[in-house]
């Protein structure tokens, strides 16, 4: 298993690899030139031997040319045993052109596979050197006549033995150099990649996450050039690492300054609806508190204006029968009517303060949720210019001008109250030094079915880039004066809840306009009706 | 126009007819380089009207009956071939050149191949053999090896022959003759000599440490000491004068068969040189 694990190691290893590869290669290249080397020396000794018996054979059929023309056995015979006489030759033979054997030596067996048989012809000149032809002055061409053959058998039992000795003495040099040439490679190797394995190492030591580390490698070749990029690479990673937690604690300390800025606010929010809360309770005490002495005094102003009423006769008959007297101080004539008058201011008076009383008690406590079928606009309008009547400034002019045959809406008067306090406020406020004037208008849209209330105002305006902004929430230009930056917020939703839709335009220096459009529903007939 | 036509017609049949009208009948055995060379030899010594006929562009020529038709005052036949032919031919004077064996007979004479033996015999003087071998078939050479052996005798050489009948003996011919002779005579003897047994004069040559006289210099490339070769246009020559001498009206009787006048020496100096033999060259 351990032995296993180390074969698995190894081969995995760079070093080993090219050490296999080149061992192997070295192996199959020496394989190759000693088998080359051996077939072209076999080669080459059986076309020595080819040469040879080629060359015997020439010279036989050469001096065998006069012989055999002149039929002389004896004189053939002495040239074949002549010829024999080579170790390699194994059979000769000498025939004429019909294919008789004039004489033969050796033992003419049949030849193997891979031997040598030579068969050459033999020639005498060619008719031109007939007397006649010279005669005539025939040029000589090489023109030969064949007049037998001579024929011979190599022995190539020697070359099988060469081949023998060839390849034992091949594979024993090539085994030798092949483990001289591998132990070669081998220290050459380790010496080239002993600056891969500290690349590797440094490589591996920064991969790990230690970016100090780096890699020592001196000097200008390809590696040395890759450790300085990767040195400078993982310089570089470092440097990144430090900037990054630099940044990291920066961002920290940001979030932890802008969480506490948030907390900052919404805690003044949650103060500014605990004191609306608180607000709430005490107009509905006051209101309480209010009421009961203020129907007291209509009552008792009602109680006066009854009595004086009973009074006035009796007092004229004292008049018609005695004269002017006084009362209070004042003439009877002038008194008579300033006591009627005061009777029913008391009544009016009382009964404005009762509805003030009632429309902060019904601002602070009152249920804003549900919406109303018949809600008036124009009494919506004076409802709230009458809890913002002590708002008013003596240098704000507010003027109205309230439409006719409005017809009523679908709607919550309470919560519609609150945006016309809100866009009012907001109006005002946009007025420059408190000065100037807001308009206030209602109108119905007949052609699109719509009721619209209007508030303008004459004063700074806002900044286009503001303007969007505004119905954000928390967006306010006067969060520094007290502003939460949740009246367009709530009121556009109060609107929007309602169908309709709250739009703001403004000129910077001109003054606001915000529009309040709300739909009116149309009545569906009901069956029956005409 | 009928005058036109004849006019034409006549034109056309003249040339041939002027063609016909010649004097002397040249038969050549083949188109052949050695012969044209000896016909030019006559041509240029002889002036008057020639024809040529190359047998070998015949199937059958018939020779009897050109010669009856166009009465020719004289045949040269130029090779064995055309000597052969020119044995029918009666009544006209023939003369031959180029032809090896030549047979004698009335109303013909000519130039034959083989040099007068004293040429020969003069080389072996030169070269100071007295005992020259002579490889020779009687039914070829038998007559020149006459001539030969008279006028040795005069010369003071012993001519050793030795009879061949068939080219495969003279190998063994040549054999025989060895320790027996200072020099070879190589004849120009088709069986004494064959493209296959010439080797064995020169192997002879060679193992004796004799030296070869023969009759055409491409066998001292092969061994030969001294080649006496002929020259073919002179030969065309000497049948050139000997035509216009039997046109002028000399009898052909009275004409003698010669040997060729002109003699072209060779020798290979290196074969000599070995031989430790030496030759004055010179010319015929």
């Amino acid at each position: 298993m351990r032995k296993t694990w180390r074969f698995f190691r190894y081969r995995n290893s760079f070093r080993f690899r090219l050490y296999f590869i080149f061992t192997g290669t070295i192996a199959l290249l020496t394989a190759a030139f000693a088998s080359f080397y051996v077939m072209t020396e076999i080669n080459g000794y059986r076309s020595t031997l080819e040469r040879e018996g080629r060359l015997l054979a020439t010279i036989l059929a050469q001096n065998a040319r006069l012989p055999l023309f002149a039929e002389n056995q004896e004189a053939l015979s002495l040239l074949a045993a002549a010829t024999a006489r080579y170790p390699s030759v194994l059979f000769v033979s000498i025939s004429n052109t019909d294919g008789r054997i004039i004489t033969s030596l050796g033992n003419h067996k049949k030849i193997e596979k891979g031997g040598i048989e030579m068969s050459v012809p033999v020639t005498s000149p060619g008719p031109e050197l007939s007397p006649e032809s010279v005669l005539l002055g025939h040029k000589q061409v090489d023109a030969e006549r064949v007049i037998g053959r001579v024929h011979l058998q190599l022995d190539t039992s020697g070359a099988r033995e060469r081949l023998n000795q060839l390849v034992v003495a091949s594979l024993a040099i090539a085994l030798l150099f092949w483990i001289v040439v591998s132990l070669l490679c081998y220290q050459i190797l380790k010496r080239v990649t002993s600056s891969f394995n500290l690349l590797l190492a440094g490589i591996e030591d920064i991969g790990s996450g230690k970016l100090s580390a780096r890699v020592e490698l001196e000097g200008n070749d390809e590696l040395d050039r890759a450790a300085n990029a990767i040195n400078a690479m993982a310089a570089s990673l470092e440097l990144r690492e430090l900037e990054n937690l630099s940044l990291q604690e920066e961002l920290l300390k940001a979030m932890k300054l802008e969480v506490q800025e948030e907390k900052k606010r919404v805690m003044a929010r949650l103060i500014h609806t605990n004191k609306m809360t608180s607000l709430g309770l005490l107009l509905s005490s006051m209101a309480h508190e209010i009421n009961n002495p203020n129907a007291s005094i209509r009552f008792s102003g009602h109680n006066i204006a009854k009595i004086w009423t009973d009074v006035v006769p009796l007092l004229d008959g004292i008049l018609r029968e005695e004269g002017e007297f006084y009362l209070g101080g004042v003439p009877y004539q002038t008194a008579r009517d300033a006591l009627a008058q005061n009777a029913v201011n008391i009544v009016e008076n009382s009964e404005r303060i009762a509805r003030v009383v009632q429309g902060l008690r019904d601002y602070g406590v009152g249920d804003g949720s549900k919406a109303r079928p018949n809600m008036e606009i124009n009494a919506t309008v004076s409802a709230a210019l009458s809890v913002l009547a002590c708002q008013m400034k003596q240098d704000v002019q507010l003027k109205t001008s309230l439409g006719t045959d409005i017809p009523v809406i679908n709607g919550n008067q309470q919560q519609i109250e609150q945006v016309l306090i809100n866009l009012i406020l907001n109006a005002m406020q946009a007025l420059p030094d408190g000065r100037g004037e807001v308009f206030l208008t209602t109108r119905y849209d007949s052609a699109a079915a719509e009721v619209v209330v209007e508030v303008q105002d004459t004063g700074t305006g806002i900044s286009p880039d503001m303007i969007d902004r505004l119905f954000e929430p928390f967006s306010s230009t006067k969060l520094d004066k007290g502003g939460s930056g949740l009246g367009l917020y709530i009121s556009q939703y109060i609107v929007a809840e309602r169908g309709g839709r709250l739009q703001l335009s403004s000129q910077p220096g001109k003054g606001t306009l915000a529009r309040v459009v709300l739909p009116v529903e149309q009545e569906t007939p009901h069956l029956g009706e005409a | 126009m009928r005058i036109l036509r004849a006019i034409i017609i006549t034109l056309l049949l003249l040339p041939p007819a002027q063609a016909l009208a010649y004097d002397v009948l040249v038969l050549q055995s083949l188109r052949e380089k050695g012969y044209d060379e000896a016909v030019k030899g006559v041509r240029r010594e002889c002036r008057a009207s020639m024809r040529t006929v190359v047998l070998s562009d015949y199937a059958e020529a018939d020779l009897t009956r050109i010669i009856r038709e166009e009465h020719p005052k004289l045949v040269i036949a130029v090779g064995d071939r055309a000597v052969e032919a020119a044995e029918t031919v009666r009544g006209t004077p023939v003369l031959y050149m180029m032809a090896l064996n030549p047979k004698p007979r009335q109303n013909v004479t000519g130039v034959g191949m083989l040099l007068d033996p004293t040429r020969y015999l003069n080389v072996f003087n030169n070269l100071g053999s007295k005992r020259v071998g002579v490889v020779y078939d009687p039914a070829r050479s038998g007559a020149y090896l006459k001539r030969a052996q008279t006028a040795a005798r005069r010369s003071g050489i012993d001519l050793v022959v030795r009879e061949v009948r068939a080219p495969k003996e003279t190998p063994a011919m040549l054999e025989s003759l060895r320790g027996k002779v200072d020099a070879v005579w190589m004849l120009p003897d088709l069986t004494a000599v064959s493209p296959a047994s010439t080797e064995a004069y020169f192997l002879f040559s060679q193992g004796e440490g004799v030296p070869v006289v023969t009759f055409a210099d491409v066998y001292l490339s092969m061994g030969g000491a001294v080649a006496l070769g002929i020259d073919r246009f002179d030969i065309g020559r000497q049948i050139g004068e000997m035509a216009q001498s039997v046109l002028d009206g000399t009898p052909v009787e009275e004409i003698s068969p010669q040997s060729p006048r002109r003699v072209l020496t060779k020798s290979n100096d290196g074969v000599l040189r070995r031989l430790k033999a030496m030759i004055g060259t010179g010319g015929p």
